[in-house]
């Protein structure tokens, strides 16, 4: 639920310009500290693992339109560094199939990678006290995925105002523009704020199924997790 | 050439609609489109394959400028309908025209937003539509190589290495997945009638995927750097 499913266009250009503002700067940066060699001995697997975020991402479960992100294993697996550009590769390859806009990538590659990252830190301070991976990959998926939601929230509440002026934009003009239900026969003009953008709608829809998917997601990296560390216990890097 | 070794996967066997099963593709099976998509524009010959990639990469981004700077139906429903042309001239076969719809399923959501106004909702739609139809079109006519080589001579090569190493890594992983599924419909497969039982296999066949994807990774960057990787892959073109 956390990534942004917006169309071109949608968006305010200062939001998702600033998003992939933000997106090269980091980039830039973690190019910046990381070893050359490093770096590219790593790039194989770091294919590897948004490989399996996308098509964990193709895969939908319909009843709730929702896919997992696979994004708090893949941090754990890849570090914080390395799960950002992964993030932002597969952001790039899923709007390459209207998964998401295109310019909206720098933005989706913020709240993807918060799961990642947040996820990664959150797993290892919830294994540093419980000592039961169970838990503590669980907990940590959960409220990751509940912090890119709101992140996500938060991102599309900023372009409000711009929301706003789509909407009635062509109203002055009294070409389109009726509602359906109870607004429709309420339609008075000094009911202006009846007919605006109205987030809590918009939380109304995405906070419930999102609570569902961060069920699912939780449960599923708990599995994942503990599968990895049954086979490659190494791969999990835990610390005893 | 890895899009050849990728075509038609029996990878369908594992979105089988069969009775009782809950494993769903809505968007029609984006893997394996993808694979198809790779076929597409690699062995059909129209105009639009023949241009250069670049004048297409370009003609993509005045698609996206007019997607971000037009507020007006007719406008919008004419770049579609110009699209939709461009799609049916360049033989770009129907199946995967699904895709191009798939971007709607998101739009419902955004739509809640905005209070059901008519006006606000086929803006949305047609911006969907056009930006889906524009990158498909893309996809469909030009190899992923070539816009990757394109693409490298702006972006950081770092970056261009990683996308393509994804994509290389999206057909190994779907060679795994195809042996996984035997596997997966051994154990039960996916059913609503067992979720926690299908949940751990689906869990399994992900965790499965991840192992055998980071071996696989070692393995191909052993072999990359026989052939001479140092941090930076050279396009030949076709």
């Amino acid at each position: 639920m956390s990534h942004i499913h917006l169309p071109d266009g949608v968006l305010p250009v200062w939001l998702w310009a600033s998003g992939f503002i933000v997106v090269i700067l980091i980039w830039t940066i973690l190019l910046r500290t990381m070893k050359k060699e490093d770096l590219t001995k790593r790039l194989p697997l770091l294919g590897m693992i948004a490989a399996v975020m996308i098509l964990g991402a193709s895969v939908e479960i319909v009843p709730i339109a929702y896919h997992v992100n696979l994004t708090v294993i893949s941090g754990i697996l890849l570090g914080p560094s390395l799960i950002f550009l992964a993030t932002f590769v597969v952001n790039t390859i899923l709007a390459l199939f209207g998964h998401g806009g295109i310019t909206v990538i720098g933005l989706n590659t913020l709240t993807f990678s918060i799961e990642g990252v947040l996820g990664y830190f959150l797993f290892h301070l919830f294994w540093s006290v419980l000592k039961r991976l169970t838990p503590a990959i669980f907990l940590a998926t959960f409220i990751t995925l509940l912090c890119s939601t709101f992140a996500m929230i938060g991102v599309v509440s900023l372009g409000t105002s711009h929301y706003e002026e789509l909407v009635h934009q062509e109203r002055g003009k009294g070409i389109i523009g009726f509602e359906f239900g109870k607004e429709k026969e309420e339609h008075h003009p000094g009911q202006a704020t009846e007919e605006k953008v109205n987030l809590r709608r918009f939380m109304a829809i995405v906070l419930p199924l999102g609570f569902i998917g961060w069920l699912l997601e939780g449960v599923i990296t708990t599995l994942i997790a503990r599968y990895i560390q049954r086979l490659r216990p190494d791969l999990l890097r835990l610390k005893t | 050439m890895i899009q050849r070794e990728a075509l038609n996967p029996p990878l369908a066997l594992l979105y089988k609609r069969r009775e009782g099963y809950l494993w769903i593709s809505s968007e029609g099976d984006l893997m394996i489109q993808l694979s198809y998509l790779d076929y597409i524009a690699v062995e059909k010959k129209s105009f639009l394959h023949r241009l250069s990639p670049k004048l297409k990469i370009i003609g993509m981004i005045v698609v996206l400028s007019v997607i971000v700077t037009v507020r007006n139906l007719p406008e919008l429903l004419l770049l579609y309908v110009l699209l939709l042309t461009l799609y049916f001239t360049a033989k770009v076969p129907l199946r995967i025209f699904s895709l191009t719809l798939y971007p709607l399923i998101f739009a419902v959501l955004f739509i809640f937003l905005s209070g059901f106004q008519i006006f606000f909702i086929l803006l949305i739609l047609l911006k969907v539509l056009c930006g889906s139809t524009g990158v498909v079109l893309l996809l469909a006519t030009t190899p992923y190589p070539s816009i990757f080589s394109v693409l490298g001579k702006i972006l950081p090569s770092s970056f261009v290495i990683a996308l393509f190493l994804t994509y290389r890594s999206i057909f190994i992983l779907l060679t795994v997945l195809e042996d996984t599924q035997h596997a997966l419909y051994l154990r039960g497969g996916v059913q609503w009638k067992h979720p926690w039982r299908s949940l751990i296999n689906i869990s399994n066949a992900f965790g499965h995927l991840i192992i055998q994807g980071i071996d696989a990774s070692e393995k191909m960057y052993e072999s990359m750097v026989l052939r001479g990787f140092k941090g930076k892959i050279h396009y030949r073109g076709e």
